[in-house]
Parts: structure tokens; sequence; C-alpha cells
């Protein structure tokens, strides 16, 4: 029976994560907003209800504030990763818990990817793909990702074979 | 040879007939789009313009046609074929040979008017590309492709070309196919766009009155029936004729090294499949062939883009008897004797007669709500629960040596065959329900055409799957094993 996949993600990840949601959070709380500034801007009788809006920006406020701050940090317990010289050991999720075993000779290229976001964490994700699917180990820290990016290829290199 | 040779090296424009076929290619691509946008367009009030919209598309997308056909180059040299194009952007590709999968000649409408062929020309993976030379003849052409085939093989090519064995598709077998052809979905989805788009141009008040004068006898509710009937009735007629002309003299050529497969009425094409491109092999049972012990043949391979996704047909249709014959014979390393065999416990049965229960109750809600007589939507229920029920004992996972088989059936059941050393990701699933009753799904990578294909078994015990996903990787560590040891005798005995 194999074990489970140990590593770990970066810690910083949260953080980062925490800033991404904020982002899209703030999307939605975006629309009650605009309806507020129609409410008061527009000139004719048509308005809609202030409690209504003002009710689903609470519910709104709630819920995003509850994302932002359990669920990167719940994400990131449930992210496990692995890398040797066979395979790659993915394990996520956190009611659907995914495990994904991706043999390193079938990895067509490694990437390390890094938005605006993750750069001022000092992270990155690394993207390995393969003929067929695309998995991503989000953030690790830089040195992290330089490595596991740099492991796989090699480890792919060493197991070449054709398609 | 050498000046032959010499010649394909050159820059060179396809046959002006190219202009013809890209825009074909686009109507084509379209038709739907444009059959809509022609109701819509028009309004069915001032119908007189539905000709000039016609015409008018015609001309622009010809006018593009010639464009592009004017900016369109493509040359050889030392084995890779470059290719510029490209209206407003310009675009150069370079495709190497020994990156190349697939070299497809097919001959359609335009092509066979001018005697000539067009050329694709694809590769594999997540950043696939493809190329497709519109129209030239069929020497320059044959030319191109040995010219792309590795430098090297150019006399092997010439043993190989001849074929070992020939199958074909014989035209009982051809009607049968077409009669109970799974295309029914797709043909449906079309009549009923085409149906939907009808009040456009036939306004309510016109039924009412020609349902009123000529068939005074009929209630809502018969209509309604007869509708449907029709719909299906007009489908039904679209997918055996979609199938007739897919599939018509349907061929497949056994080479040395390769597969070639030959169909179509109007458009002829032809697939040369290198054997040691194939990913995995599905046998499909569509729900209408099975009772009469009917399957269809199917192959993933690397590179290839056809019908039913990636896919490629092998066999439309081979009765149960004569496939494993047939496997033999094309496909030996296929066949494998299963030492291990896995089937979903009673646990699994609840869930599969469950989610049934769940989609059905969905459908029936949607039906009931929003469709007169939606209440007879409850009659699908039973059915659906013995579709639960079949798909529960459908599926399977068996294995043997290197190869895992794995059964499933949607509507029509599924069973594919894979090599383990083709798999590209292999993923075992959970969710909070399953976890409650140590059940887990197991999914399986292949990779297909330019974006693979995913194989998997729904409720396998915890255990089982994950045993599975073990032994998918281990013995793949065991073959490196002996890999490495026979690299290491190699060199010894070279000492």
């Amino acid at each position: 029976m194999r074990s489970s996949p140990q590593q770990k993600l970066s810690k910083s990840a949260i953080k980062a994560w925490r800033v991404s949601t904020a982002i899209v959070c703030l999307v939605f709380i975006l629309i009650p907003l605009f309806f507020w500034v129609y409410n008061t801007f527009s000139p004719s009788n048509t308005n809609f209800s202030i409690w209504l809006i003002g009710s689903i920006s609470a519910v709104l406020f709630i819920i995003s504030g509850l994302i932002i701050f359990f669920l990167p940090e719940i994400r990131w317990q449930h992210w496990y990763y692995q890398v040797d010289e066979h395979e790659i050991d993915l394990q996520s999720g956190i009611f659907v818990i995914t495990r994904t075993l991706i043999p390193v000779k079938r990895v067509q290229h490694v990437d390390t990817r890094q938005g605006p976001i993750l750069r001022s964490y000092g992270l990155a994700d690394v993207t390995i793909s393969t003929a067929a699917t695309t998995h991503r180990i989000p953030a690790l820290d830089e040195k992290t990702a330089d490595q596991v990016r740099d492991r796989i290829s090699k480890f792919a290199r060493l197991a070449k074979e054709d398609v | 040879m050498p000046d032959l040779l010499k010649k394909m090296f050159e820059a060179q424009r396809q046959h002006p007939a190219a202009a013809l076929a890209n825009a074909f290619d686009i109507i084509k691509a379209n038709f739907i789009t444009i059959l809509i946008l022609i109701f819509v367009g028009t309004g069915g009030k001032q119908g007189d313009y539905t000709l000039y919209w016609i015409f008018g598309t015609f001309v622009a997308l010809l006018i593009w046609g010639v464009i592009s056909w004017l900016r369109f180059q493509f040359s050889v040299n030392e084995g890779e074929l470059k290719i510029e194009q490209g209206v407003f952007v310009h675009k150069k590709l370079y495709l190497t040979s020994d990156r190349i999968q697939v070299i497809d000649i097919t001959a359609g409408v335009i092509q066979r008017i001018f005697g000539l062929v067009a050329v694709e020309i694809k590769t594999a993976g997540s950043s696939s590309k493809e190329a497709k030379i519109n129209a030239i003849s069929r020497q320059e052409a044959e030319k191109l492709k040995k010219l792309l085939r590795k430098g090297g093989e150019q006399e092997t090519e010439e043993i190989s070309e001849k074929a070992n064995k020939i199958y074909a598709l014989d035209n009982r077998d051809l009607v049968i196919a077409a009669t109970t052809s799974g295309r029914m979905g797709v043909a449906l989805s079309i009549v009923g766009a085409v149906f939907s788009q009808l009040d456009q141009v036939i306004s309510d008040q016109e039924i009412i009155r020609f349902i009123e004068t000529h068939l005074p006898n009929f209630t809502s509710f018969s209509i309604v029936v007869i509708s449907i009937v029709g719909m299906i009735l007009a489908a039904w007629v679209l997918s055996f004729l979609s199938t007739i002309i897919t599939y018509y003299d349907f061929k497949v050529e056994i080479r040395e090294d390769d597969l070639l497969i030959s169909r179509g009425l109007f458009e002829r094409k032809q697939l040369t499949i290198p054997f040691n491109r194939i990913q995995a092999v599905q046998i499909k049972e569509e729900i209408l062939r099975q009772p009469l012990g009917y399957a269809s043949l199917v192959i993933e391979s690397a590179g290839y883009g056809e019908d039913q996704g990636n896919s490629n047909t092998l066999f439309p249709l081979i009765s149960k008897e004569r496939m494993h014959a047939f496997i033999d014979e094309v496909i030996p390393e296929y066949h494998v004797k299963v030492d291990h065999t896995v089937s979903i416990g009673k646990r699994g049965l609840r869930r599969y007669i469950l989610q049934m229960v769940w989609l059905s109750l969905g459908i029936i809600a949607v039906v009931w709500s929003m469709v007169p007589y939606g209440v007879y939507a409850w009659f699908i229920l039973p059915f659906m629960l013995l579709l639960g029920y079949q798909q529960y004992r459908d599926a399977e996972v068996k294995s043997g040596e290197d190869t895992i088989i794995m059964s499933s059936r949607l509507l029509s059941k599924t069973t594919a065959i894979i090599k383990k050393y083709r798999i590209q990701a292999i993923e075992v699933k959970q969710n909070p329900f399953q976890s409650r009753l140590d059940l887990a799904d197991l999914i399986i990578h292949v990779a297909s055409g330019n974006q693979g294909r995913t194989f998997k078994v729904r409720e396998l015990v915890d255990e089982q799957a994950t045993a599975y996903k073990d032994w998918l990787a281990n013995s793949k560590r065991k073959r490196q094993l002996e890999a490495d040891i026979d690299q290491d005798q190699s060199s010894e005995s070279i000492e």
C-alpha cells in the first residue's frame, strides 16, 4: 500500500489565496453597490427596494468574510504533493478528495507560473502537462517551485519514451 | 526522384480550387449558425431578402477564400513542413517530421470536381497543432506524405504499401448500422433547433388555423404526441442518412505498421494510423445495437480530431462473435487474458440508483412545469431506475498482465482496453457521500487527439480503487527495473 504524499505547499499560500479570493469577492460585492448607486441617481421612480439590496449585500459580506478567512487555510491543509523519479503524486480537495498519479515519463513539459499576487508573496505555481491532461501544484515558494520543476524535467528526460 | 524532391522544397501555392474549398470549409463548420442566421435574419416577413442574404454571404466567403489562397504557401525542407498563411495575421507554422502523428488525405466534393485531395497534418499533445493543405493533386499529396514520414524510411514504406488484409463493411451491415445509429441525439438536437426556428417563418395563428380546418377532430394532446413522434422520426431519418454518408464503402486495410481506414460517400476520407500511435481501444455497445449482438470498435490515437470528439472508428458495426477474431488479427496486443476482476458491490448499487432518481426527478420537474401534459414525464422514472441498475451491473474493472479493461455505461456500454504504459494520469476521486460508504471513482486519462480522453468507473470500493492505482504505478516501476537490467546486460555484452 502506498502512503499518501507528504509534501505541503508553502505556508504563505494561505495569504496569497486570501488576497485573490478577496478580489473575487469584491467583484460580487460591487453588484449590489451598483444597484444602490443606480437607486440614488436614477431619475425615474422604478427604484429597487433598499431593504432587498441591503440584505443581499449583508449576506454577501458575511459569506465573503467566511470564504476569505477560512477557505484558504482549509484548502492549504488538504493539499499534498510528492515528486519522485517514477511518479508525481497529488492529493487535494476538501469535500471531494482527488488523488492524482502522473507517471513521470508521460510528462510533456513543466512550467512555473506567477501572477502579480503570487509574485508579491514570492510564490509560483508549477504546471505539469501530459499529452492528455494538465495538472497544477499551486503556490510553492519560488525556490521550491524551481526545484520541483527542474526535478520533474530531469526525471522526465531520464525516462523518455515515445508519446 | 531527386528532381521531384527538389520541387517539393520550394515554396508553393495550392491549386486555385483551394479558394472554393476554403469557402466551403467555413460554410461546413458554421452550417447550423448560418441556417439560424438566415431564418432569423429574414424574420419571415420579407422573404425576398433571403436570397440576397445567401448570395451575399457566399460572395463574401469566396473573396475570403481567394485571399487566403493567395496568402497560403507551403514548403518542405529536410523533413520539416513550413506553412505560411493568414489573411489578417500572418502565421508561420513549422512541423517537424518526427513530431507528426498523422497525415490524412481526404477528398471532399470540391476536391473531387477538380480531381484533387486535401492533406491534413497533425501533431500530438496538449499544444497540438494542425495544418491543412486544402487542394493539391494526389501525386503531390503522396509525395508530401513520403517526405514527411521520416526521411530514411522511404524504401520500407514501399514494401508496407501493400495491404496484408482488408476488412470491409458490407451493405447489409451498413444499413443495420444506420438504422441503429447512436447519432439520434445529435440529429434530435438539430431537428429541435430547426423546429424552434419554424415559428419565425410560420406564425402560431397560421398553424392553429391549419389544424382547425384540416384536422378538426384532434385534441391538443394528440397534437403534442404527433409532433414529438414527428420530431423523433425526422431525427431518425437524419441520423440514418448521415451514417450512410459517413460510413459508405468503409474499409480497413492492415499494413505492416499502420492501419489505413477509408470511408465516405460524398467526401472520401482516408486515415492512416500507425499501430504504435494507438493509445486505447474502445468497444461501444449502443443501446439499440446491443440486443442484436452488435458493437462498434473505436480507437483513440494521439493526433486525431475526427468523429466522436477525438476518437476514430476502427469498425462501425461488428457482431460480437466476429469481434474477438477481428481484434486478434488487427490489434492482437489488445487481446489479453484477464486474471483479475472487480465489480461493484451492493453499497455501490445504492448510489447508482439514487443518482438516477435525482436525475429523473430533475427532468420530471422541468418537463412537468414547462410542457403541457408534462405529468406523463413520470413514465420515465421506471426506465431511469432500470438504466441505473443496468449501469451498476455493467460497471467493472478487469486487468491482465499489462492491460486494464474498464467497462461502464451511460446509455450505451463502453469497454475501454488500455495498455498500462499508455496511461497519462490516474485519479482516485471521492466525495463526502462516497467516503462515508468507503467508495471511490477510478479515473484514467489517455492521450487522444489534442486533448485526451477520460475513462471512469464509478463507486468502486475505496481499497480496490487505490489498489488498482498502486498496481498501475508499481508495475510500471517493475517495468522500469526490468528495462534497467536489460540495459546493463547489453552494455556488459558489448564490453
